[in-house]
């Protein structure tokens, strides 16, 4: 039987926003599917070694949360986690966890915070922040496009370098920056996004490419993820776009 | 001066006039009265005994049970029962609530101003308020696309709290609520679970696993950013904490609860103990309103009941255990519970606004035996907040295979709550979107079978629109009487 390991990073601090959805998306679909899956929860503190996990989460906090576990992540477990991403390991980062990866947040009074750099982008703060639904445009690895939605609630701006991939192009929403269209990263295997809203759960041809990168990787090219029910994903998604572009509230 | 009675007077005038249109006029009045006079709440609260509640879950049950409690013992009770918690309730509540006093039996001991306030709210206006006692229940997140972060919530609050000379009644077991009592030890009573009771039914009654721990608030110092060890836990990040760096630690309460041993809290009239350590007395209290968290609640209801006696009465005597007798006697159809009967089924209505409040109230269902069938409803409305994500914080996992075996869906935002579901184990029954919100109601009642209940857990305007439907076919009241 195949068995994946999910490493959870910092889930007591980095828990926003019903992330742990992403955690819960990957695992349901991979044991449906016969898979094996162990989650390993990996906190401040904690052990990594390269090749604990199979694929790696890492979700948005609280200023307050990630003043505790930056320093983990930047400087202790940093290098482990940038030659994993170097290698071919599965990431799925979403706000807080996806700007960490980059080069620096500069907040904005000016002060900039360093991150681990592990991919070619940067962030900086502004005062206005982004919440709304969001619609994007998703390119799968055989060229079909998925309309994927979520919710983004960021303030900061995120600004891809010259050649690095973004993960999906905004419909509606602002994505990175609110200016050029481009919504999170793409870099080898790991993937960053704005997006909240259990992104995972509701688009589930993301969630089983993840899983297929992942398989791949561990047992070959040729593994072949089967078929599930989408446990109604779809249904929730055109539900999502139709209360988006009616955008009406019920009045009380 | 002049301005406050001009206020005050156009206040109860647009009070009296929106009531008879038939409308709870809850806020209005008082928020033309606070455009007319900004000091309106002072003058008004001004020599009064006034209690506040605030805290993020089990305001408005504490509040329930103090007005109610407070009205046994022989005092006249105003409060904002309709949950209108911002300034404008609570200036309307202030101004307008002498036409629904609360009366109590035979002669009255004196009035007392029971004010349920959020949390945002009580930092501006405890200090023109100046109530002699404030209680805090809890902070868990809430809506942090509305209200941004809890440690800036608890600050807030903090904020508050130092306008005033007010007692404190506050929770011990919330590291959060707990911290409020850093440098206001002389005005702090704290309330929390009996710590060796917590360890010994925490063995007893080990808490189900799902595959991923729920999202977790406030686990880690916030001095020494270490994670906080438990000794034991309730629920959420509460129990008994303590941090391994600097040692700060979750305080001894003097209000402790002891649970009882032979009977589930999600069942009627759970009986159990409670003890004030600093007169050393144990009393046996009945829970009646029903469910785990709802010790909590109830004990900060019997600390705030004792502690403001204790300021206004000058028979010190026996106040803890009048409290505690009068809390076993509390009614229990209210609140954020609320019960009816159809014919011989029953309607239960749990309203849950965050993951905190979903947690206990799906725990509160699968602990219950009389669950016939299960009703989730979901609104996006800019009240609930837009971002429904937070449903995928709280653990159904745990929970999955004690859910009814009847489950449907319904509001705005079904689908995500059908997902939901799907993605703990479990189908729906049936589901579809707030056009369909009575209709669905309709069949969960008809398949839920002969003497058991039907639990609806709706987020709060799906609540309003559901209940505006049930008061018609069932003549339950409206929500503001």
């Amino acid at each position: 039987m195949e068995k994946l390991v999910i490493g959870h990073f910092y889930p007591d601090l980095l828990n926003l926003y019903g992330d742990r959805g992403n955690v819960l998306a990957l695992a349901v679909r991979a044991k449906l599917r016969g898979i094996d899956v162990e989650i390993r929860n990996i906190s401040v503190g904690d052990d990594l070694k390269e090749g604990d996990i199979d694929i790696g989460f890492i979700g948005g906090g609280q200023d307050s949360e990630q003043n505790i576990m930056s320093d983990d992540l930047v400087k202790v477990k940093g290098p482990v986690i940038k030659s994993m991403i170097e290698g071919g390991t599965v990431f799925f980062t979403v706000c807080g966890g996806y700007q960490m990866l980059g080069k620096y947040y500069k907040e904005h009074d000016g002060k900039i915070i360093d991150c681990l750099g592990a991919i070619d982008y940067y962030t900086e703060g502004e005062s206005e922040r982004f919440i709304n639904d969001t619609v994007y445009s998703f390119k799968t690895d055989d060229g079909s496009e998925v309309t994927c939605v979520g919710f983004e609630n960021h303030s900061g701006r995120t600004y891809l370098g010259e050649g690095v991939s973004p993960f999906m192009k905004v419909v509606k929403g602002h994505g990175n920056n609110g200016k050029d269209g481009t919504e999170g990263v793409r870099y080898k295997n790991t993937f960053g996004t704005y997006s909240h809203g259990s992104f995972l759960p509701k688009n589930p041809e993301v969630t089983d490419l993840l899983l297929e990168l992942a398989l791949k990787r561990k047992y070959g090219n040729d593994y072949v993820l089967s078929v599930i029910d989408d446990l109604g994903a779809k249904e929730a998604r055109e539900a999502a776009l139709k209360y988006i572009e009616t955008g009406k509230e019920q009045m009380i | 001066m002049i301005r406050d009675k001009i206020a005050a007077a156009a206040a109860i005038f647009v009070r009296k006039t929106l009531r008879l249109m038939g409308k709870g006029a809850t806020t209005l009045p008082g928020k033309i009265a606070l455009k007319i006079s900004p000091d309106i709440i002072k003058t008004k609260a001004s020599g009064k005994n006034i209690i506040t509640i605030t805290g993020t879950n089990g305001k408005t049950t504490t509040s329930h049970m103090i007005s109610d409690m407070l009205n046994t013992l022989g005092y006249d009770v105003i409060n904002n029962i309709s949950g209108a918690n911002l300034a404008s309730g609570i200036a309307t509540t202030l101004i307008c609530g002498k036409e629904e006093v609360l009366k109590a039996k035979g002669d009255s001991k004196g009035l007392i101003y029971v004010l349920e306030t959020d949390e945002a709210a009580f930092a501006k206006i405890a200090k023109p308020l100046s109530p002699k006692v404030c209680v805090v229940t809890n902070l868990f997140r809430d809506q942090l696309d509305r209200y941004g972060e809890l440690t800036h919530t608890r600050d807030l609050i903090a904020g508050g709290i130092d306008g005033t000379a007010a007692s404190l009644v506050i929770n011990s077991d919330d590291s959060l609520v707990a911290s409020l009592g850093k440098g206001r030890e002389d005005r702090s009573i704290f309330f929390g679970m009996d710590k060796e009771a917590l360890i010994k039914y925490e063995k007893e009654n080990p808490v189900k696993k799902g595959i991923i721990p729920p999202s977790a608030d406030a686990v880690f110092c916030p001095e020494c950013k270490v994670r906080y060890e438990y000794k034991a836990r309730t629920y959420g990040h509460l129990g008994d904490f303590y941090c391994p760096s600097c040692g700060s630690k979750s305080p001894n309460p003097r209000f402790a609860a002891i649970y009882g041993s032979d009977k589930n809290p999600a069942f009627e009239d759970y009986e159990f103990k409670i003890k004030d350590y600093k007169k050393d007395i144990i009393k046996d209290v009945i829970l009646k309103i029903p469910g785990s968290h709802n010790i909590y609640n109830a004990l900060a209801a019997i600390s705030a009941v004792t502690v403001i006696t204790e300021i206004v009465e000058d028979n010190k005597e026996m106040l803890f255990e009048k409290a505690c007798d009068a809390s076993s006697k509390v009614k229990a159809a209210f609140g954020r519970m609320e019960k009816f009967k159809v014919k011989d089924k029953e309607v239960c209505i749990l309203l849950v606004k965050n993951p905190a409040g979903l947690d206990r109230s799906l725990q509160f269902v699968a602990d219950n035996d009389n669950a016939g069938c299960l009703y989730l409803l979901l609104n996006s409305n800019f009240a609930d907040g837009k971002d429904v994500s937070w449903i995928w914080d709280v653990d159904f996992e745990s929970k999955a295979e004690d859910l009814p075996e009847n489950i449907y869906v319904s509001g705005q935002r079904y689908a995500d709550m059908n997902l939901r579901v799907r993605y703990c184990g479990r189908e729906v029954n049936d589901k579809g979107d707030e056009t369909r919100m009575k209709d669905i109601f309709d069949k969960a009642l008809e398949e839920c079978p002969s003497g058991k209940c039907v639990y609806i857990l709706p987020n709060y305007t799906s609540m309003l629109a559901l209940r505006a439907m049930l008061v018609k076919e069932f003549g339950i009241k409206d929500f503001w009487k």
